[in-house]
């Protein structure tokens, strides 16, 4: 055994430790800090596997906004009473911890494909680089080679926030805090312009490294909703035009484009050769745009926000 | 390809305007979206025409990288008359939802129009993780709008999303699987090198399983009773018409092209089955279900089960034809049942019970809703000159040929008998005279008058038999 392999083992046994104790803390507030943990532990587990790009959207949505949200949703809800042994849902959950164990299992007993990462160099991703107008293959994949998939994918955003204007149909007492925590407010003060800085690098820092719009506009959405809760950003109403604007700018641009270029152009989102890298740029960045507005109405989004 | 891409494009740029447009009223929203869905419609035409006239199915390479690179999308005639068929459901359902009188949300709008996006998204793929996108899109948007009825939906809402979440998790673990053999995503380029092996079937198995939920196909069905009859009536219809049958698409792209033929063959018999058993247990459940809604909900998982039987013969067959009785069953089941949801909340809303026993003399109180709901009720059972009796017909027509075919054909028999069981179960209340059940209001004549559309168009598919069997000949890819 080498000793590289020893940070790796203590992630793995720091994984499942951290699941288990989240699955079955005794509290629901306990349950939540340590799912936030447990993202953490992932995202490492992401960089560790050199997947940067996915390590920062884990850290980011996964433990970061997901967290804040469960917290959130865990005030609205009564606080739990002991726990009754359920024999039925234990019988549920181990058939399916059963089931996919052993799934996982035959999956790597079978004869194993041709690894998939090892024969980089001549994958067809790799080939076509030079034309795509970025550096980073990742990024080229998600704005050039597969752009259609991140298209519907902010469309899902799209989605999921007009679905959530459906879940505040009658005037409840807002549960905004009577008197936000000092120490709080003064963190806030100093962290989003640090995570303002850092989204605006990630966003930047796409085009040739780790990075991209959607990293970036969680960390966004992450100073916004600190913003937010501390009550230093007033509602951000719906019915103003900006929000609603911003809301869809991503998608608006990337729409445009892609009828431009298939009426005017080559094809469908077949960016001319010469602009693939300004055009890639300048949609990533009203997507971070959206993105960010778009998870902070998700996370911190109250009636007044998303119905008035 | 040209009349496609505007097909897909009109209902978003639609619900985009909707969205940022200043001073939009839910009446300048039904407008706009409207619009978008008649021109949507058009275009869906002028690329059927086309299609058909080429006689060729076009693809278009997106962003113009090689095969394998970038996401393909297809056009076939199948594509094109499903993006018409989908187009034609939700200008009926929009029509129906402005001018009836029973509100459908605000939002309804919008969230139609996104539904419209995801759903030609869904018919022009033909990438699986590009599917596994557009399956998310369609997933969100039916949820949301099964939460347009509000506080009393929410449970029903709730549980659609996390099933449907689960199922298209386990739809991806699926396409995973495939990717790590064969190294690619595209259907096609699948089709031609895909092989039976364990890891395959492991893969089939779980896109089967996951696409089989999110299609409430029989047996992982319990979720659409509750979904289905929570939401509006315009909601449902779109619900029960198009957004069940995008799941059964892929199933079928999977089972016909990237399956290897041997295994399709294999597997037909199990599906096939599953199907008759859909037709009878859905059926039961319908009979024997108290409120009106529900009914017509069960109806759904009943009718679905013809589709997954034709699908499952066409596995172990291989025959054209059943090609034909699918998306036969597909369309005639889509208008009639949009026809039945929006008579039975017509008929709920003016009547103002959701039981079964309020429609005692329905045909005396509001006598358009019912016969609506009797027409469609007709062609779901099979009458000709119905659609329903249109791709029953291409459906025996094989099975009745070949003697050790028969118990099929007993088992749609079956199915068709439980399906006039619950059509007459309410035909039979609504002219029971004797003890009337007196409307809450006067009825609203022209939301039963639009709901009686739909049903009229399925009948009037017997008109267009033809073409649509021709177009349907050639397997539709």
């Amino acid at each position: 055994m080498t000793v590289e392999l020893l940070p790796d083992l203590v992630l793995c046994v720091l994984l499942l430790v951290v699941a288990w104790s989240a699955l079955f803390a005794s509290t629901r507030r306990d349950a939540m800090a340590l799912f936030v943990a447990f993202g953490m532990i992932v995202a490492l587990v992401w960089a560790r596997l050199g997947a940067p790009d996915l390590a920062l959207a884990e850290a980011a949505i996964g433990a970061g906004l997901t967290g804040v949200l469960l917290l959130r949703a865990a005030r609205k809800l009564p606080v739990s009473s002991a726990r009754r042994f359920d024999y039925r849902r234990h019988l549920g959950a181990l058939t399916f911890i059963v089931v996919a164990v052993s799934g996982f299992a035959v999956s790597i007993i079978l004869p194993s494909p041709a690894d998939i990462t090892a024969n980089n160099i001549d994958s067809p991703v790799a080939a076509a680089m030079s034309d795509s107008g970025v550096s980073h293959q990742v990024t080229a994949v998600l704005l050039n080679f597969r752009a259609w998939d991140t298209f519907l994918e902010l469309l899902v955003l799209l989605f999921a926030i007009t679905g959530l204007r459906q879940l505040f149909p009658i005037e409840k007492e807002s549960l905004e805090p009577a008197r936000t925590w000092q120490l709080l407010v003064s963190w806030t003060r100093t962290l989003v312009p640090l995570l303002l800085l850092v989204g605006g690098y990630l966003l930047w820092r796409g085009s040739s490294g780790p990075g991209g719009a959607f990293q970036a506009g969680a960390l966004l959405a992450a100073g916004c909703v600190m913003l937010r809760i501390t009550g230093m950003l007033p509602p951000l109403h719906w019915s103003s035009f900006a929000v609603r604007g911003s809301v869809c700018a991503g998608t608006l641009l990337f729409l445009c484009t892609a009828v431009l270029t298939h009426s005017l152009g080559a094809g469908w989102l077949d960016y001319p050769e010469a602009h693939a890298g300004t055009l890639i740029l300048m949609i990533e960045t009203l997507a971070t745009l959206s993105i960010a507005i778009i998870l902070t109405l998700l996370v911190a989004g109250e009636r007044k926000d998303l119905c008035s | 390809m040209n009349d496609a891409l505007l097909s897909l494009v009109t209902p978003l740029v639609a619900a985009l305007i909707v969205l940022t447009g200043p001073a939009m009223t839910p009446r300048r929203a039904s407008v706009v979206v409207l619009l978008g869905s008649a021109l949507s419609f058009a275009a869906a035409l002028l690329a059927l025409q086309t299609v058909t006239a080429s006689g060729a199915t076009q693809t278009l390479n997106l962003g113009g990288w090689e095969d394998g690179l970038a996401i393909r999308l297809r056009l076939s005639p199948l594509s094109a008359l499903l993006l018409a068929f989908t187009a034609l459901i939700h200008l009926l359902a929009g029509l129906y939802a402005r001018f009836s009188r029973f509100a459908s949300g605000d939002d309804f709008w919008v969230l139609s129009a996104f539904l419209h996006t995801a759903l030609a998204a869904l018919w022009l793929s033909a990438d699986l993780f590009n599917l596994y996108i557009t399956l998310e899109l369609i997933g969100l948007a039916a949820v949301a709008m099964v939460a347009l009825s509000g506080p009393k939906a929410y449970q029903a809402a709730a549980d659609y999303l996390l099933l449907s979440l689960a199922a298209s998790m386990i739809y991806l673990l699926g396409v995973v699987f495939l990717y790590s053999e064969y190294h690619t995503l595209d259907v096609m380029q699948l089709a031609s090198v895909s092989a039976d092996s364990a890891r395959t079937r492991l893969a089939l198995a779980l896109i089967t399983a996951g696409l089989m939920l999110k299609g409430a196909l029989w047996p992982l069905h319990l979720w659409l009773p509750a979904a289905h009859a929570g939401a509006p009536a315009a909601v449902s219809a779109l619900l029960s018409a198009v957004v069940v049958k995008g799941p059964l698409f892929i199933l079928w792209l999977v089972w016909t092209e990237v399956a290897p033929a041997d295994l399709a063959r294999e597997v037909g018999p199990m599906v096939a089955t599953a199907g008759m058993i859909a037709l009878v247990a859905g059926g039961w459940a319908a009979m024997r279900s108290p409120y009106i809604k529900v009914l017509v909900a069960y109806s759904t998982v009943a009718q679905l089960g013809y589709a997954l039987m034709a699908l499952g013969l066409l596995m172990s067959w291989q025959i054209p034809q059943m090609h034909i009785a699918l998306w036969l069953f597909v369309i005639a089941h889509g208008l009639a049942k949009a026809s039945l949801f929006m008579a039975a909340g017509e008929m709920q809303g003016t009547l103002g019970t959701r039981r079964l026993t309020g429609l005692r003399g329905a045909t005396q109180t509001v006598p358009i809703a019912m016969f609506a709901f009797a027409v469609a009720g007709g062609s779901l059972i099979g009458l000709p000159p119905s659609g329903g009796f249109l791709a029953k017909w291409v459906l025996l027509e094989p099975i009745l040929s070949q003697p050790q075919n028969w118990p099929w054909a007993f088992g749609i028999l079956l199915g068709t008998l439980v399906s006039a069981a619950y059509i007459f179960r309410v035909v039979v209340l609504a002219f029971d005279r004797a003890t009337i059940n007196p409307p809450d209001t006067r009825p609203h004549l022209m939301g039963h008058w639009l709901a009686l559309l739909p049903a009229l168009i399925v009948w009037g598919m017997a008109l267009l038999g033809e073409q649509l069997i021709g177009l349907l000949a050639g397997g539709g890819v």
